[in-house]
């Protein structure tokens, strides 16, 4: 697909995501019904899980393509990686600012050093470094490895920030999705919060696929630059 | 026994205690009121900045991506 094409269905899919974020909006609240124990509070909920296994999504793809990226050394996969750690970074970002919110009120302190909330805090910084350690060296041929195996240390971070509320003691709640009995959430804040998954889902990949092709455009620029400069 | 304080008070005292509690009672009602009225409040404008945080990155991510495509564009087509 051309680069201009892929920008349009970015342009097109954020569009959708943008309308779904509005119904998102409408449906957190003035039809899912308020929780007994959190109240009002616990309406961010669903932003904040969505916000989270967005960015989750985002540094597994950025990992995956910068896996195969150190080995087959295909500029696409380096572009990607780059979109999607860009994508991370910012739905990480939701997930710090909301989650703190939240925990104001439900445990009466913005912020607490136990381990799903340090582990989420390192992601961010994993994140972080990805950006820096690419902009960093001269040759940036070596700023793209180096930064393909900061996102590859990044995704070991997911599976740890899941298990931590099973492993440690935790003032986060165990989970109530993604448990092996199923979801024990009731419907229709389970089908707010799916939808809020998919509505960050689409928005986080029309989003990505933008930034691509934002990526493959400067790709153009530079090999026109070196041609004239030749 | 109320007008026999009034006059145990004294004119002077007595306006200084009606001026008095005629300060105070709106002041402590003002407080209890707005204490009370953060504390049921309070959820709500946490949940109002969460969502307003939400759209705000995510449009600050989109009008970022906009703004560099423009650029680059613009570089291209010159």
């Amino acid at each position: 697909m051309s680069t201009a094409g892929v920008r349009r269905g970015g342009t097109a899919l954020t569009l959708i995501g943008l309308a779904g974020l509005i119904g998102l909006f409408w449906l957190s609240f003035f039809w899912v019904s308020t929780e007994v124990n959190q109240g009002v509070a616990q309406r961010i909920f669903y932003v904040h899980v969505p916000a989270a296994w967005t960015s989750f999504m985002a540094i597994g793809i950025s990992a995956l393509c910068s896996g195969v990226y150190l080995w087959l050394r295909d500029e696409r996969l380096d572009r990607a990686a780059l979109a999607a750690a860009e994508g991370g970074f910012v739905f990480a970002t939701i997930v710090l600012v909301t989650g703190p919110l939240w925990g104001k009120i439900a445990w009466g302190t913005y912020w607490t050093w136990e381990p799903r909330l340090t582990l989420t805090l390192l992601l961010w910084f994993i994140f972080l470094g990805y950006f820096m350690v690419r902009g960093s060296t001269e040759d940036p041929e070596k700023g793209k490895r180096f930064a393909a195996v900061v996102a590859l240390v990044g995704a070991i971070d997911i599976p740890f920030i899941h298990v931590s509320v099973l492993w440690f003691r935790s003032l986060h709640p165990q989970p109530v999705v993604a448990k092996a009995e199923g979801p024990t959430l009731p419907q229709d804040m389970l089908t707010t919060l799916l939808v809020g998954v998919l509505v960050f889902t689409v928005l986080f990949f029309g989003l990505f696929l933008m930034r691509y092709a934002l990526e493959g455009l400067r790709a153009e620029l530079q090999l026109r630059e070196r041609r004239t400069s030749s | 026994m109320r007008s026999f304080q009034l006059r145990a008070l004294g004119p002077a005292r007595a306006l200084g205690a009606a001026v008095f509690a005629a300060v105070l009672t709106p002041s402590v009602l003002v407080a209890q009121a707005s204490g009370l009225g953060q504390q049921s409040l309070r959820p709500y404008w946490h949940v109002f900045a969460a969502y307003t945080l939400v759209i705000l990155l995510v449009a600050a991510w989109a009008f970022s991506i906009g703004r560099r495509l423009k650029d680059v564009e613009n570089r291209l087509s010159d």
